[in-house]
């Protein structure tokens, strides 16, 4: 009896892992498809994204214009794609440094401890403890307007939740026998940090940074629909939406369609980092 | 004779909770020769590895001194420390927790020696001799600490606590995951280097045959104390002390 139940379990581990993996390959192809689109927008466009026809303003959608065009007769569909390149490199690019800046500062703080650690802790949860989006609202205002901007600002209330986490992973790391160790190997605190802490913190922060990349998208275009964002006329998923809301009931298309790309890919990549956090998972497979 | 390292009045407290305290290791003296092997014995939680630690400078020190070569190094530092590492090295109770769970055997044996700028190629052949010394086949350098038994992730252990052929070898029970055959290897290393290279052993083990064996000299150590010293046969065989005895009893 009691030898049936554990096959039965051992079994479907297994299943489950399989599907892990296989949603996991899924969504990376799909969200590797989004990026080529977006790194291929020029080419993909079927109109000039930027080109006025005051003629053929505010078509609906139809064979001509897939996604209909906006008050100035532009294709929706060509900024629709354009405002990939913005919206969705602005957000990676963010990740990006708040990832690397976060974790380098989470690093030192936990392995140097001391001064360095309390100093640099209280100003991160004095940013912990603002609201978000209204802190980086008042720094994107003091910057002026522009993606660039956006980019900082969020920054700016960002990387504190990454220093969270490396530092204390690393604090964790800190303490095991494997660091004595290499302190006893002769390495120094840089060698030690880089070749041991690192290696071991580094994946449960990629995950946060794959499930954060969705999370920024929206903050971004959030910042732009503001006005703080991109400025026209740059295409910007947000912004796009801003500048079409007086017509969500006239000419829904000029919202919904930049709106449906952003919900498209904040889903996408969501999805992708969930899995990827199933994945590693150690319960799900033996050894990350 | 000069003692090559020297422990005075070693103590460790440790914080227990908010007011409590600790004392594991409370007032430590003893002596370790050149050539010589020390045996450290005593009951689970009697302060061995803690003494090891300290002394290892992985621990800070409560109160007393540590002289290597009659040189204070209580309170050594970066690179000062880095240099004293050259001289010892030591083998950790729990070996694979001692290796980084995401680098391969190999790295962890080859990194005193990739530390002091040995050449790549150089590294890799004293890697897989160090590994065939301590009875392992030497494609080992390139599994990961899981995929290898706890007798095998201690010889690996014991390899890299040799890479850089230090003088005094400190062993926190080197050679308790290890069945008799393989112990036996490994002692008769231990054996051959000290008489090779005149090395000298900290040798802490809860084995009192082996430590019989093995030792020149043996303290014995009980709620953070030394309560008896001596030589081996005179230990274990007239202990003086009433708690050495039951020690003794507990294993005859
Ligand atoms: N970091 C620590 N914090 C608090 N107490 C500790 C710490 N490390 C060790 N101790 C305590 O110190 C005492 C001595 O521990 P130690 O590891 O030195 O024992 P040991 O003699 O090596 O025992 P064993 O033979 O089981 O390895 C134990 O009671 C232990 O609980
Ligand atoms: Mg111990």
């Amino acid at each position: 009896m009691s030898e049936k139940t554990a096959s039965v379990t051992v079994r479907r581990q297994i299943v489950r892992k399989d599907h892990t993996k296989g949603k996991m390959i899924f969504f990376g192809v799909l969200v590797l498809l989004l990026l080529l689109m977006t790194i291929f927008a020029e080419y993909i466009c079927p109109y000039d994204p930027n080109q006025q026809n005051l003629d053929q303003a505010l078509q609906s959608p139809g064979f001509a214009h897939p996604f209909g065009t906006d008050r100035y007769g532009r294709d929706m569909l060509s900024r629709v794609i354009i405002g990939s390149q913005t919206s969705i490199f602005s957000a990676l690019v963010l990740v990006a440094i708040i990832t690397v800046v976060g974790t380098v500062i989470g690093m030192i703080c936990g392995y140097a401890g001391g001064v360095i650690d309390s100093v640099v802790m209280r100003i991160s949860d004095i940013c912990l403890a603002f609201p978000g989006l209204v802190f980086a609202l008042a720094i994107a205002a003091i910057l002026n307007g522009g993606v660039q901007n956006a980019v900082i600002a969020l920054a700016a209330i960002s990387w504190p939740k990454y220093s969270r986490i490396a530092r204390s992973q690393t604090l964790s790391v800190k303490n095991t026998e494997y660091i004595a160790a290499a302190r006893l190997a002769g390495s120094g605190s840089f060698g030690i940090v880089v070749r041991h802490v690192l290696p071991n913190i580094v994946g449960s922060i990629l995950v946060t940074a794959m499930l954060d990349i969705g999370t920024m998208m929206m903050e971004i275009a959030g910042l732009s629909f503001l006005g703080l964002g991109a400025q026209p006329p740059t295409a910007e998923w947000g912004s796009m939406m801003s500048g079409g809301r007086s017509m969500l009931q006239t000419y829904p298309w000029v919202v919904l369609t930049p709106g449906l790309a952003i919900f498209i890919s904040v889903v996408l990549f969501n999805l992708l980092g969930d899995t990827i956090r199933d994945y590693m998972d150690p319960r799900n497979s033996r050894r990350g | 004779m000069e003692p090559l390292l020297e422990v005075r009045n070693l103590t460790k407290v440790f914080k227990k909770g908010s007011s409590g305290e600790f004392t594991a290791v409370n007032g430590v003296n003893f002596c370790l020769y050149p050539n010589e092997t020390l045996g450290i014995v005593g009951e689970s939680g009697s302060g061995k590895s803690t003494v090891a630690k300290m002394i290892a400078r992985l621990l800070e020190t409560s109160g007393g001194e540590i002289f290597l070569q009659g040189e204070d190094i209580t309170h050594a530092k970066g690179k000062a420390l880095r240099d004293i590492y050259r001289q010892f090295q030591m083998v950790f109770q729990s070996p694979a927790a001692s290796f980084d769970p995401r680098r391969t055997l190999g790295d962890g044996i080859g990194e005193s020696l990739k530390n002091s700028k040995t050449a790549k190629k150089e590294i890799k052949k004293r890697v897989r001799e160090l590994l065939v010394q301590c009875g392992l086949p030497e494609d080992y350098d390139k599994r990961y600490p899981h995929e290898v038994s706890g007798g095998e992730c201690q010889r690996a252990a014991i390899a890299r606590a040799l890479a850089i052929q230090p003088e005094i070898l400190i062993c926190d029970e080197a050679t308790s995951a290890l069945d008799v055959t393989v112990q036996k290897q490994i002692i008769e290393l231990l054996g051959k280097l000290k008489k090779e290279r005149g090395m000298s052993y900290l040798f802490i083990c809860h084995d009192l045959a082996l430590v019989q064996m093995f030792c020149d000299r043996v303290v014995v150590m009980k709620d953070g104390r030394i309560v008896e010293e001596g030589r081996p046969d005179e230990v274990i065989m007239h202990p003086k002390n009433d708690y050495t005895k039951n020690l003794v009893d507990a294993v005859l």
